[in-house]
């Protein structure tokens, strides 16, 4: 059972380490989609969102993480 | 000669090498403790074990990838190498910045050999299960990561086979250094390799994330290196930002 268990710790892991990074992520992917299907605006921009998007929410979590080591340390 | 050889192919491969290169240190620091401390059997029955285990999880997984239509495959992958590849980056800036410790071979190879040494060992002619255990899970759960990465950079281009031969190379480069040095190999610059690859894997990440979705980039595979150019060069102005308050703290 504990190998198991570590199994499935390390695709948690693997994908979801970054609460805030993964939520982002998603939301990003959801709402490039929304843009694109409902709201039928030109799917190059929707790719300009998702790589500035992307980059954006990298910044962000590193930032975040950062801060908050920053914090606990001082 | 074919362009895309120099702008996916060449990626998905190197990707794939220097990934499980980074995987399999990991994992050889746990398996060297093993041998060293419990003898060999325990070692590589756990090793071969858990590479039989990922060689099945390979050919299971393989065959349901070609099922599913491409679009809705580069989607899914998309987004999961860019969870994966984003999070391996953010570590490596945090870890570049002086923010995160460095990753210690040396020092995790000690902690193994402590914890091995605490436990019981089982009597001569038996496998001694606890150590085998150990080095079965060290090359299970580090090999799931080369596994992912095989899949993710081979499957949205149609490069299962070259992604996994990468993969392959970095397991014989790591065995052959291994065997000769005979302990951890705490000069593989695991950081730099781990910040390169997170470059490539959210390049990827976004280039398919964006075919999913039915986006024509300009210059279609051209775009990738442009992409991981971009990532870079983020990462890197992030890493002397976030360096900066540490230098002043210092002074």
């Amino acid at each position: 059972m504990s190998v198991i268990a570590d199994v499935l710790r390390e695709l948690f892991a693997m994908f979801l380490a970054d609460g805030w990074l993964t939520a982002g992520v998603l939301l990003l992917v959801a709402a490039i989609a929304v843009l694109i299907g409902a709201f039928q605006i030109m799917p190059l921009l929707g790719g300009v969102v998702l790589l500035i998007g992307c980059l954006a929410l990298l910044v962000g979590a590193a930032g975040r993480e950062a801060k908050r080591r920053s914090a606990q340390g001082s | 000669m074919d362009p895309s050889i120099w702008n996916v192919t060449a990626p998905a491969v190197g990707s794939a090498f220097f990934a499980s290169l980074v995987e399999v240190v990991e994992a050889f620091t746990i398996v060297l403790a093993v041998g060293t401390l419990r003898g060999w059997r325990a070692a590589a029955t756990g090793t071969v074990t858990a590479l039989g285990v990922l060689a099945a999880l390979i050919a299971l997984l393989g065959p349901l990838l070609g099922e599913i239509p491409l679009q809705i495959l580069q989607l899914v992958i998309g987004i999961l190498l860019l969870l994966f590849g984003m999070g391996w980056l953010r570590k490596a800036i945090l870890r570049a910045a002086g923010i995160l410790p460095l990753h210690d071979e040396e020092a995790i190879f000690s902690t193994e050999s402590a914890q091995l040494r605490g436990s019981g060992v089982s009597g001569q002619g038996t496998l001694d299960w606890m150590a085998t255990m150990t080095a079965f899970k060290a090359v299970l759960l580090e090999g799931l990561e080369v596994v992912f990465i095989v899949i993710a950079v081979g499957a949205g281009g149609g490069l299962l086979w070259p992604a996994s031969l990468g993969a392959l190379a970095a397991c014989l480069v790591i065995l052959a250094v291994g065997i000769v040095i005979h302990k951890p190999l705490a000069r593989v610059p695991e950081n730099t390799l781990k910040f390169a690859v997170g470059v490539m894997l959210s390049a990827f990440g976004t280039f398919w994330t964006g075919e999913g979705l039915g986006i024509p980039w300009p210059g279609q595979d051209l775009a990738l290196p442009v992409f991981a150019g971009l990532f870079l060069g983020v990462a890197l102005v992030t890493v002397s930002v976030l360096r900066r308050p540490l230098a002043e703290l210092a002074r």
